[in-house]
């Protein structure tokens, strides 16, 4: 079965983290003795794939379940349910209950929350006259390591909740992974937020301190320096363009999920008609590594370097004599063989994508758009979209990309296209259309857009950009900088001050907080522009960021960020965290109503 | 020598010392005890005493009322009551282990009391065999109790902190036994209590589901008692003999004959090594060896076990009887030469200064860590302070020539010491030995003490001892408040946040609630305020009927599942439009309430939208239920259930109308019922359910690959499709047909108004190469003929176009597509080369 990612090179002990959860869920089965059937709805299930490994699982007698509608089979008497908090999943317990009532088969029934009980769960329970029949518990799982450097709080809905919904469970939750992750490894002294979501958690963040102080004294200096939140409402261009980090690529065409994709197994070369295969992609795989952050059009060059350099190894191999220590080397180097191959194959399926005409003009199109200078051509090409039928989820993204620069469309254009749009793809689409308005990523243009200032402002468009040995972070989408990493690499370097203007003008307020009394090294009152050696801990380690994005991340972001953490003169090493890693499709799609 | 005074108020029994000090001097006046029924708690406990009814009252020397009075160890009165309760006689009294009293009356009913006279309700009840049969007799134990009724059965609780009488199996008695005993469930093989009673000339054990003769021969048994640890029991027979023997009856550990074979009227073990016999004036402590001690009393007293010993009560004072520790006889015995004992005579000579002191040392140097030793164990064993005083001294002087002792040992005694001679003070009234203060552990004292409410001594107590003190606080400040009526409830908070502010991470709505109870709501509304923690606040804030308040504190805290709570509570208890328009006002709450009432609620959710006026959202809930209508298989397609459908959809546009800014949304309503009725229309007359829910582009698709044109062009017009949305949909259309002449024919009908790029790739799509070239060369950009040639492969004719277009951006990108064919790669690289020659001149 898959591995779980490898983390032992993780800045923080990250294992501890997730041995932690693995215990306790552990403790869940074991008290519950004898078989049980374990029902856990499909997305959890990815997550505690990251955490445990399924034949763990098994050893506690275990029968694995998703959940569904469909009454459950199973000859266990005991059932355990393994639910995220969320509303519609109860009226699945209530009628699997109901169903074996009817049949007249008595089972126990447990029921644990993640990560907590919830009153509005259990209240649907009630009503539905089952709750007495479950023994209701919870299992505190608030986030999970997805990668040395990345932590998933597994909220997929938090940014349509948020909203359109109103609904901040997620802000809670955050807060709440932020202050475990401080019982760990300490207050973090500096948090700074952007964003309404971002202030919000970093507010309740300090009333939890408030309520259940980590005790400071006993941890000695803490090992995570700054925290940053910022929201995704704050940048939701970066999103909506096309990653073309490989790693992103991977996400666009083939959607990562928990850590790997599902292929069919002819693609990665085995003579398989029709099985699909898992290819886990974290960075225990050592090429995977060393290439998912690059541009793709670098990863072909890399992958065909490292190729002929082998077969030239071969070719040696075959023809001259070799010392005993050379022919080690070789095979050590055969032993890479395998990632070779795989990471070849992947590359060569996704250029079968990248050389599509289709997907050239559509690049054209996202730099037209974040130029901001074309609008009549953008808008003409979004058009064209609708009439033809292309896929809603494509047209989504390239229309909120337009809609977010121009800060709303021109009533006239506003109408026509949402018309079209019904007419193309149904009238179900209405529900869609008010969700996009009411999270204002589709609207009435109301007042001029400042996009031109925000982008020339932070350079998010730099024009000379060298993809094999880049200079900037632009080379994540091969010219464009995503606004949220610039605004990263702001405040780590100065903070908000210098940018103040620049912070007004995009979404939500912004704050810079000081928390904690720490007497310890006086390095750490001194953050903010201080040369970097200063920054240093004490026993040589980089100080650490973490940087926490409300609504979600893309893996492009992320290699941004890591590309950031390795240059020269930068004395952080960052870390990750968010609800959920994003593409603009899984976005955008979190919009779409399915109520037909 | 001070020391010879010390051991000369011993006792000696066999080869062992017994000292029986002085604890008190009893503070009460004119209690006798022999005109009273008396219960001690163990471990220094309070003495609960009331007039026994079945002696005679003297008439004038006592009020006539009877109460139930409850003095310390040290005699001194902590409360008291007036005794009235129906029933009958009092039975039995005794001090559970988390000191209620308990009391049982004829009819079986328990009462029991705190240390303050109190009541504690509810009444447990041994049950209605002992109402009928009414209780003779009780034996008490630890936490427990058995009773015997006058029909001689027998009832048990196991332990009052889960009143459950039971009734043990019938000993099938024909006369009342002689005497009882009770085997603790901790010491049983069986978990349950076992009851040893003396009948005719033998013992029977009764257990809740046997009974059991044991103890054949022993003959007709008077008195017995069991050791503490329960393994030996002691009984005195009708002939005077005392027999000590194991409780299973398996040996005869000893056996005394007493002078008299008047049984005993008190008999208890001393710690495990003796037992004590009691008659009128005389106090008999008999061990397995060697002639017994004789104490004579003038007056009655108590025999108080304890783990390490007795403690003796009499009407004026309490003493405590205990073999005298090994270390105390090492340091004091007449004569001692031990190590311990040159030690605490150097320090005399040393407080003397006298020389002998060093010498005194000099003998002892190589033993000196166990003479300090000696000396820390007997100061903390000794009742007297000053006694205690000369010990840790020596301790102290001989630890100063050890190189290698413990020395915390030293501290953590004089640590213990100061506690214990704190709680020894007669106001406290709790003489606990230092062996009695480890069984019953720091904390236990520590309740003990707020129990009786010595507050502040409790709160010393942990606060010296490094414990938590927020028990201590905690249960001050309940008891203030209950002790505080009459205190205005500003006055009362700024003295209890005075407090409480001492102790970090205090739970103010513990004591809030506490407020509560107390009739003092007020006060808790005050009191909850500086409640930190909102998953406390909250919940409290319902509980005492604040409800907007609490749902303000859930919505800054941020936790949405309070607010749910809190939601919930308020829409339970206020009619509908109350409840709208409170969560109205507050967004979460509002925000939450529609997310619940979405998924469950629909009608109350339309209810909630009409109060507030949103029209607009009942309109979209009812637009949405229309899909779920048609979702339903019982609506199935083409039946006239299409009706109720667009009904709906109907509904929602006229609710959108009524709102003027929802005009698009109210255009779309009205198109979305006529589509279904025009869809329905189709699947009658085509007979073919493939229409209803597919949007307008899909139905013209559906209608021209059916090769209905009448009905494509009759939806083209009623829903006003613009000329480019028309030109592609049938183009696509087309193709998906391969019907490429009605293509040509469409492209002829006039000049498509967007060109012919719609054309070209529907037939490029399809992989017609042929049927694309017939509209490429129409395209009017060269750069979108140069792709299109591209695409289908021609490369020579690309590279034509895309040099008309004057782009060389697009001659390189071309070239990258055809990079395998070296043929077309150069053509594209001379027309590059010409390209940039010419954008340079």
């Amino acid at each position: 079965m898959a591995q779980l990612p490898y983390l032992d090179n993780a800045p923080v002990n990250l294992t501890s983290l997730r041995d932690q959860s693995q215990k306790e869920l552990i403790t869940i089965l074991k008290n519950i003795r004898g078989k049980k059937c374990l029902v856990i709805d499909q997305k959890l299930g990815g997550s505690l794939s990251l955490i445990i490994q399924s034949s763990l699982l098994k050893e506690h007698g275990v029968e694995l379940r998703h959940l569904a509608p469909e009454p459950i089979q199973t000859d266990c008497t005991k059932v355990i349910y393994l639910l995220r908090a969320q509303l519609d999943l109860m009226k699945f317990i209530s009628s699997h209950i109901q169903s074996d009532i009817a049949k007249g088969i008595q089972r126990e029934y447990y029921l644990y929350f993640v990560p907590r009980r919830s009153v509005a769960c259990e209240k649907i329970l009630e009503e539905e006259k089952v709750h007495h029949l479950l023994v209701v518990g919870e299992y505190p799982l608030y986030m999970v390591p997805m990668d040395e450097d990345v932590l998933s709080f597994e909220l997929d809905l938090a940014y349509r909740e948020c909203q359109v919904d109103g609904d901040t469970s997620a802000l809670w939750h955050i807060a709440k992974a932020i202050h475990k992750l401080e019982f760990s490894f300490g207050v973090i002294p500096n948090v700074r937020a952007k964003g309404r979501a971002s202030v919000r958690v970093a507010d309740i963040l300090s009333s939890m301190q408030a309520e259940e102080a980590v005790n400071s004294a006993d941890m000695g200096v803490p090992e995570i320096n700054t925290l940053i939140l910022l929201d995704r409402e704050v940048d939701m261009v970066t999103p909506m363009c096309s990653q073309l980090t490989y790693e992103g690529l991977v996400d666009e065409f083939l959607h990562v999920n928990n850590g790997s994709v599902e292929l069919d197994a002819s693609i990665m070369g085995v003579q398989q008609e029709g099985k699909k295969i898992k290819v886990p992609l974290n960075s225990s795989d050592k090429l995977f590594k060393e290439i998912r952050d690059l541009n793709f059009e670098v990863v072909v060059q890399v992958l065909r370097q490292k190729a002929t350099s082998m077969k030239q190894d071969y070719r040696e191999m075959t023809t001259t004599t070799q010392t005993v220590s050379e022919l080690k080397d070789f095979v050590k180097k055969l032993n890479s063989l395998p990632e070779m191959t795989r990471h070849i194959n992947l590359a060569q399926h996704l250029s079968t994508f990248t050389s599509k005409p289709s997907f050239l003009g559509r690049l054209d199109m996202e730099h037209t758009i974040v130029e901001a200078q074309s609008y009549d051509i953008c808008f003409e090409y979004i058009e064209e979209m609708i009439h033809k039928q292309e896929p809603l989820v494509n047209v989504l993204r390239l229309l909120i990309l337009f809609s977010v620069t121009n800060t709303g469309l021109p009533k006239k254009h506003f109408d026509y296209l949402r018309r079209e749009l019904l007419h193309s793809y149904g009238f179900e689409h209405m529900a869609t259309l008010n969700n996009l308005e009411k999270a204002g990523l589709l609207k009435k243009q109301e007042s001029k857009s400042n996009w031109l200032t925000i982008k020339r402002a932070l350079q998010l468009v730099v024009d000379d950009i060298d993809t094999a040995n880049p200079n900037d972070i632009a080379y994540v989408f091969s010219g464009y900088a995503p606004l949220s990493i610039r605004l990263v690499q702001q405040a780590i370097r100065s903070g908000w001050r210098p940018i103040e203007e620049i912070l007004k003008t995009l979404p939500g307020p912004h704050s810079e907080i000081k928390r904690g009394g720490f007497s310890s090294s006086p390095s750490f009152d001194a953050l903010p522009g201080v040369p970097a050696s200063a920054d240093k801990v004490a026993d040589g380690r980089r100080s650490l960021v973490l940087v926490v994005f409300i609504g979600g991340v893309t893996f492009a972001e992320i290699s941004a960020l890591r590309f950031l953490s390795a240059q020269e003169g930068m004395a952080y090493d960052l870390i990750v965290g968010t609800t959920k890693i994003v593409s603009g499709h899984t976005l955008a799609e979190t919009f779409i109503e399915k109520s037909g | 020598m001070a020391s010879v005074s010390v051991a000369a108020e011993w006792q000696l029994l066999y080869s062992r010392y017994y000292r029986k000090p002085e604890l008190y001097q009893m503070q009460w006046k004119h209690i006798d005890l022999s005109r009273n029924k008396v219960a001690c708690a163990p471990l220094g406990g309070p003495i609960a005493i009331i007039r026994d009814d079945s002696k005679i009252v003297q008439l004038y020397a006592e009020s006539a009322l009877r109460k139930l009075r409850i003095y310390n160890s040290a005699g001194l009165h902590l409360s008291d009551t007036v005794w009235k309760h129906p029933g009958g006689r009092l039975v039995g009294m005794s001090w559970t282990e988390d000191q209620t009293l308990v009391c049982i009356v004829q009819d079986g009913t328990v009462y029991k009391y705190n240390i303050h006279c109190d009541l504690i309700e509810p009444n447990i009840s041994m049950g209605k065999e002992c109402f009928e049969q009414s209780v003779v007799d009780c034996v008490f134990w630890g936490n427990g109790v058995v009773c015997i009724t006058e029909s001689n059965q027998l009832f048990c609780i196991p332990d009052f902190a889960n009143p459950q009488p039971c009734k043990l199996a019938d000993p099938n008695l024909e006369e009342f036994p002689l005497c009882m005993a009770v085997i603790e469930p901790q010491y049983t093989m069986s978990g349950n209590v076992e009851v040893l009673v003396g009948v005719a000339d033998h013992v029977l054990l009764v257990e809740e589901d046997g009974i059991q003769q044991v103890g054949d021969g022993i003959g007709p048994v008077q008195k017995m008692v069991v050791s503490r640890n329960g393994k030996l029991l002691a009984l005195f027979t009708h002939d005077g003999r005392l027999l000590v023997v194991s409780t299973d009856f398996s040996k005869i550990i000893f056996e005394y004959n007493c002078e008299s074979a008047l049984p005993p009227e008190q008999l208890a073990w001393c710690g495990m090594d003796s037992v004590l016999l009691y008659w009128d004036d005389m106090l008999l402590m008999v061990g397995p060896y060697g002639d017994p001690v004789r104490y004579i009393y003038d007056e009655p007293t108590v025999l108080i076990p304890e783990c390490d010993g007795v403690r003796i009560l009499s009407n004026t004072i309490m003493e405590f009887l205990q073999r005298v520790p090994d270390s105390t006889v090492s340091i004091f015995k007449i004569g001692s030469t031990s190590p311990a004992a040159l030690l605490y005579d150097a320090l005399d000579h040393f407080d003397r200064r006298s020389s002998k002191a060093d010498e005194n040392l000099r003998l002892i140097r190589s033993s000196l860590p166990e003479a300090v030793e000696a000396c820390i164990d007997a100061a903390g064993h000794e009742f007297d302070v000053s006694r205690q005083r000369t010990l840790l001294r020596a301790a102290s002087y001989g630890q100063t020539f050890c190189s290698q002792f413990q020395r915390d040992r030293l501290q953590e005694i004089c640590k213990t010491l100061r506690v214990l001679n704190a709680v020894r003070h007669h106001e406290i009234g709790i003489p606990l030995s230092i062996q009695q203060y480890k069984v019953l552990t720091p904390s236990v004292l520590v309740g003990r003490l707020i129990n009786s409410h010595n507050h502040l001594l409790a709160l010393r107590i942990s606060e010296y001892l490094g414990m938590n003190q927020e028990v201590v606080i905690m249960h001050w400040a309940c008891t203030k408040i209950t002790a505080s009526l009459s205190i205005p409830d500003a006055a009362l908070l700024e003295v209890l946040l005075d407090k409480l502010r001492l102790c970090k991470g205090i739970s103010y709505a513990a004591v809030a609630s506490h407020a509560d109870r107390n009739g003092r709501r007020k006060l808790a509304a005050m009191l909850v305020e500086h409640e930190p923690r909102s998953y406390k606040q909250v919940p409290l804030l319902l509980s005492i009927g604040e409800e907007d308040t609490a749902l303000m504190k859930a919505s800054e805290s941020g936790d949405t599942d309070l607010v749910y709570l809190v939601l919930f509570h308020i829409w339970q208890k206020r009619p509908a439009l109350e409840f709208f328009g409170t969560i109205q006002a507050r967004p979460l709450a509002r925000d939450l309430f529609i997310s619940y009432a979405r998924c469950c609620n629909h009608e109350f959710l339309k209810d909630f939208f009409l109060s507030t006026g949103q029209l607009q959202d009942v309109a979209f809930l009812l637009w949405k239920e229309s899909w779920e209508l048609g979702n339903n298989p019982m609506a199935s397609r083409g039946s006239p259930l299409h009706g109720p459908r667009i009904k709906l959809i109907e509904k929602a546009q006229s609710l959108f109308t009524e709102t003027k800014e929802h005009h698009f949304e109210s255009k779309a309503a009205e198109e979305h019922a006529k589509l279904l009725r025009l869809q329905h229309e189709l699947e009658v007359t085509t007979k073919q359910a493939i229409f209803v829910d597919s949007s307008i582009s899909d139905t013209i698709r559906t209608c021209i690959v059916l090769g209905n044109h009448r009905a494509a062009m009759k939806v083209r017009t009623e829903f006003k499709v613009s000329e480019k949305r028309w030109y592609w949909l049938k183009v696509f259309a087309l193709a998906t047909i391969r019907d490429w002449d009605a293509l040509e024919k469409f492209s002829k009908e006039k000049r498509p108004p967007i060109g012919y790029r719609p054309f070209v790739e529907a037939c490029i799509d399809a992989d017609e190469k042929g049927e694309a070239l017939k509209y490429i060369p129409k395209l009017s950009d060269p750069r979108e003929r140069a792709e299109s040639y591209a695409r289908i492969g021609m490369a020579k004719e690309a590279a034509e176009a895309a040099s008309q277009a004057k782009d060389g951006e697009l001659l390189g990108r071309l070239k990258l597509t055809f990079a395998q064919n070296t043929a077309a790669s150069s053509i594209f690289d001379t027309l590059r080369d010409r390209l940039s020659f010419q954008g340079m001149s």
